[in-house]
This record gives C-alpha cells, structure tokens and sequence, in this order.
C-alpha cells in the first residue's frame, strides 16, 4: 500500500503545484493592485498602437505547405551530413539506403511540383 | 538477400505501389481506371509476397515478429484494404483521386506492420502510421463540412489518445526496463502500482481505435461526416489491427497482471468498458435516424463485445475475439457498402433515403438483410456464431457471469434498431426513382454478404486454421530476444 501512497502523493503535489503560481498571482492582483479600467488600459496593445481591423484574417494554407515541404528537406540534411562526414568508410549498403531514401523525398517533392504547390497564388 | 528485406515484403510492395500510384496521379490523373487498377495491384502482390516468403520468428531483436497468426490477421487487412479501395475507386471525387488510394495504402502498410511486432515503441510507430493516413481520409471530402469535421475531430481525440498510449508506455518501460512485449511478460516483479497506472493508460491509447467508452466521442461524427469509403476502412481495418495488437499487448506482455473482479489489474478495467460500451451503443443507437451514425454506435456496441472476450482472461477466449474481430469487420465493410449504393442512388444515408430499395435493387437489398441480422447475431450467420464462441469462452471466468448476461440482454435490444432499418429498407414503400451505378461496389458487396453466410455456415473453414495458428501463439512463449536493457 506504501507506493500507492507514493501515487497519490505525486498526484497531489502535480494538482498543488500549478495552483500555486495562479493564487499567488490571484493575490498579488488582489491586494497590490487595484482596478482601475480605463480607455488606454483596455486596448488590445498597451504600447500605444491603436489596433485596426478584425483580429480574424485568413492566412493562405500555401504557407503551410511551403513549410512543410521546407522541414522535409531540413530533416534530410541532418541525415545527409553524417552520412557525407563518413562517406569513404561506408559500406555500399549504406550508400544504397540512403539512396532509396533520398528517393522517397525526391519523389515527393516531385509530387507537391507537379501538383503546383510550389507556384504561388 | 537480406533476411530483413524478405520480411518485410508485404510491406515495402505496397509502400513502392503507393509510390507508383502518387506517381501516377500527377502523370495521368485523368484515367481513373489505370490509377485504381495499380492501387489494387498493391494488396495483390502483397498477398503474393506474403505467401512465396511464409517467413516466421523475430528480426531486430523483437521489433518486427512474424508469426502464423500475424500472417492470417495481414491476410485479412489486405482484404479489407482492397474492399476500401474499391469502395473508394467507385465514389472518391476526381481531384486528388490517386491520393486517396495512396493514402488508403499506406494506412495498410501501417496495420500489417501493426500485426507483425512486439515492441511497443514500434508499436506506437505502427498505430500512428496507420492513423494520420485515416485522419487525411476522414477529411477527403473536400466539399462537405461534415467531412472536415470528422478529419478535425478524429485527428484531436486521436493524438490525445496518442499521448496516453505514448505516456503509459513510458510508465511500463520505466517499471519493466525493456520495450518488448516478452521482456515485460518475464519481469518477475511485484504488482507495481505505477506499472498498473501505465497499463491503463495504454489501454487508453488502443481503446480509441477499438471505440470504446470513454473513448468512443469521435465514433458517430467520424462515421457519419466521412466519405463512406473511408468509414469502412476506418471501422473495419484499423479496428482489426487493433484489437489484434491489444490483445497481443494484455495476453502477451501482460498476463500476469490481468487481476479479477476483487483484485487491481487490467481485467476489471477492461470489464468495465466493456459494460459502459455496450450499454451506451446499443441504447443510443435505439434513437439514431442516420445509417451510419447508428452503425457507429453498433460499432461502440461491439468494441464491448470484444473487450468482454479480452476481460475475461482466459486465453481459450483469444481466438473467439479474434475470430469474431474479423467476422465483424467483414460485415460491417458489407454494410458500409450497401450504405454507399444508397448514399449513390439517394443522395443520403438517413433511415428514409433507404425506403424500396427491396423494389429498387432486391439483391443489394438482401445483402443489407444478411450483414445487419449477422451484426445482430442470428443464425445461421457469421455474427452468430462468432458470438456464441465469444460469450461461451468468456464465460469461463465464472466472475463474468454479470457481464455476459448484460452482453445477451443489450444484443437482444440490439435487434430493435437493425430491424428498424430492415423495415425501411424491405417493407416500406418509395416513389422516388433511383440512380443506377457502382457495379464494382455491388459485385463487391454481393461477394462480402456470401462470405459472411458461409463463414456462418461453415466456421470451421476459417476457425481451425485460426486455432492451429496459436502453436506459437500470440500469448506463447517465444525467445526472449536479445533486449535493449537500459
């Protein structure tokens, strides 16, 4: 029963501790500072700038797809490096896999083209 | 060649033929018949692959395992994959079209992968590789809202199931020391409480693909706004992979901690969701007015059913779960396909657009009549017999007697609203004219409902080479490989 107690205590603290920085920040509100709303203080940046527009605007998904294809190849940098460091000692199996995967990102970077990811519009 | 390579061959073909076909789909995106004539080539290769290298025991230390039972349960998701894949050469739209069987394929590849392993770090690899193909699925439909919504909703509640699954294996590696299924089940330790916890959260990981309470809340929306292609594939492959794997992982690495009704284990865990799932499934789909949406909450009901058979412990009830995993998948792929016809011909799947279709088309009709009175279990159907073996060998742990006496009750409400869309579809009349089409759809539906009578008819066919295949068994002792000790 010893380390069941051990759980529940390891529970306890993981609810106690995130409450803890919220009451101290309830009390710091509570106590040093008053409320006092007013035109500036209530504006979406306290920096001055006066906002405009909706904060809703579309972005377009291409971005998301330029970075996605981007992270591809970022990755497979971190693979190709190593295996450039140390390519005279490789053995030709390992050339020959990192050949097919190479070809699978090839490939699918032929993929986006052809679908005209790449072309922004 | 390299032993690795043989291995893995099923999976590398259908990997190279969803390739071909992304490929394809760029080069000549117009001829659909091409493209889903290669896609199709992919399942039957593999099927080929795997019988000309019936290769069997461990590589990488455990991490790939092929077994004769893991052999039936690839068999079997091929299968499936080919009946989604047909399903969606006759209703996916135009754009996109080769990627929706590319994604299809490779969701196969993740669940072969899924049947053949015993470590659950791939194991987790596996279950993800087969989930974000069917989360894109889900999605597919670009035009409807409804199917946005299922991509959406299944893709969040599936990576929190993700993180329990990811952070209770990391609470069993931290008790167990290894990652292998057959390094767990030798750890001679203590019931650790910690190791219980871990084991629940797993659990929780895999009982979001098996859909059961709690984790079911994604079932009916998914079923419902996703293209019907996709649903099939997702209500019958993916639950097939996974309750193959769960049961791997409780019997398998888990047996001695699988505790009874008075004592902390994984069986009362289970036992409980299996009431919760049965309960809520067959009493909320009493009220459902939309096919799929009911055969959704069929699909928690069942989730129930199965759990029941894992619950019990006993590993004479194994095989009946297996058994009756696959038989369910079988009918529930046929029912998804009558459903598609008539979302095809009507335009919808609620319980009136299946009004005439006795008059309409008798033979798709029938086929209706033999899944949904197979899901409800009535003999001489599949669905029955599945669930008498089922309920007989759980009923072997005498302390289950509640459960299965609750499990016969539901499965007799369950009656009710499989009649229901019975009456709709053989007894009330239509005026309304219907679309004709999808004949590869209706060979194939035709082809699944004789497949659910004889396996009714004649389950030995099927069960004693599912029996025999336990020699070396998923809950057996194999060598423990040479482990990854911290």
């Amino acid at each position: 029963m010893n380390s069941y107690l051990l759980l529940t205590l390891f529970l306890a603290i993981a609810i106690v501790f995130p409450l803890i920085p919220l009451a101290m920040a309830w009390a710091w509100a509570r106590i040093f500072s008053p409320a006092k709303p007013g035109h500036d203080k209530q504006s979406s940046y306290e920096c001055g700038i006066e906002s405009t527009g909706p904060a809703r605007v579309q972005f377009q998904s291409h971005y998301y797809l330029y970075a996605l294809v981007f992270l591809v190849f970022d990755v497979e940098t971190v693979f190709l490096l190593p295996f450039a460091a140390a390519f005279l000692n490789l053995p030709i199996s390992a050339f020959l896999a990192l050949m097919a995967f190479l070809l699978l990102l090839i490939e699918g970077l032929v993929w986006a083209w052809a679908k005209g990811i790449l072309a922004w519009k | 060649m390299n032993p690795l390579l043989v291995a893995l061959a099923p999976q590398i073909v259908l990997v190279l033929t969803a390739l071909a076909v992304l490929g394809l789909g760029v080069s000549i995106p117009r001829a659909r018949n091409a493209i889903t004539s290669a896609a199709l080539l992919g399942p039957i290769l593999s099927v080929v692959a795997l019988h000309l290298f019936p290769v069997h025991g461990l590589f990488l230390g455990g991490m790939i395992s092929l077994t004769p039972l893991a052999g039936i349960f690839q068999l079997v998701i091929l299968g499936l994959a080919v009946v989604a894949m047909v399903f969606a050469a006759d209703s996916f739209p135009k754009t996109h079209f080769a990627e929706s069987l590319a994604l299809v394929l490779f969701a196969t590849v993740g669940m072969l992968l899924l049947c053949a392993t015993d470590n659950l770090l791939m194991i987790f690899l596996a279950l993800e590789l087969t989930s974000i193909p069917l989360y894109v699925l889900a999605a597919f439909d670009k035009a409807s809202r409804a199917s946005a919504e299922a991509g959406l909703k299944y893709f969040l509640v599936g990576s929190v199931a993700a993180a329990f699954l990811l952070y209770g294996i990391s609470l069993i590696f931290g008790v167990t020391g290894s990652t292998n299924l057959h390094a767990i089940a030798s750890f001679a330790g203590p019931s650790d409480p910690l190791l219980l916890v871990g084991i629940v959260l797993a659990f929780g990981g895999f009982a979001f693909k098996v859909a059961a309470v709690p984790f079911h809340l994604w079932a009916p929306d998914v079923y419902e706004g996703a293209p019907t292609a996709a649903a099939a594939f997702i209500a019958s492959g993916s639950k097939v992979a996974a309750v193959f794997i769960l049961a791997k992982f409780l019997f398998g690495a888990l047996g001695p901690w699988a505790g009874s009704m008075t004592a902390a284990g994984w069986a009362p865990v289970l036992a409980l969701a299996a009431a919760a799932s049965m309960l809520l499934g067959n009493i909320t789909a009493l009220v459902q007015s939309n096919v799929k949406r009911l055969l959704a909450y069929s699909a928690i009901a069942h989730g129930g059913y199965l759990l029941l058979g894992l619950a019990s412990g006993e590993p004479a009830s194994l095989p009946a779960v297996l058994f009756y995993v696959i038989i369910y998948a079988i009918t529930t792929a046929g029912a998804f396909g009558v459903v598609l016809v008539v979302e095809h011909e009507r335009g919808g799947s609620r319980l009136e657009d299946f009004d005439g279709l006795a008059k309409s088309s008798p033979g798709l009709a029938l086929c209706l009549l033999v899944f949904l009175i197979s899901l409800a279990g009535i003999p001489p159907l599949a669905g029955f017999f599945g669930k008498f073996y089922l309920f007989a060998t759980a009923l072997e742990n005498p302390h289950l007697l509640w459960l299965v006496a609750l499990a016969i009750v539901l499965n007799a409400i369950s009656l009710y609203y499989y009649l229901i869309v019975l009456k709709h579809a053989l007894v009330l009349p239509s005026h309304e004219d219907r679309k004709a089409g999808l004949h590869g759809t209706r060979a194939l539906v035709a082809a699944l409902a004789l497949l659910v009578l004889a396996l009714g008819l004649f389950p030995n066919f099927f069960l004693t080479p599912l029996t025999q295949s336990f020699h070396p068994a998923v809950a057996d002792e194999a060598p423990v490989p040479n482990q990854t000790h911290p």
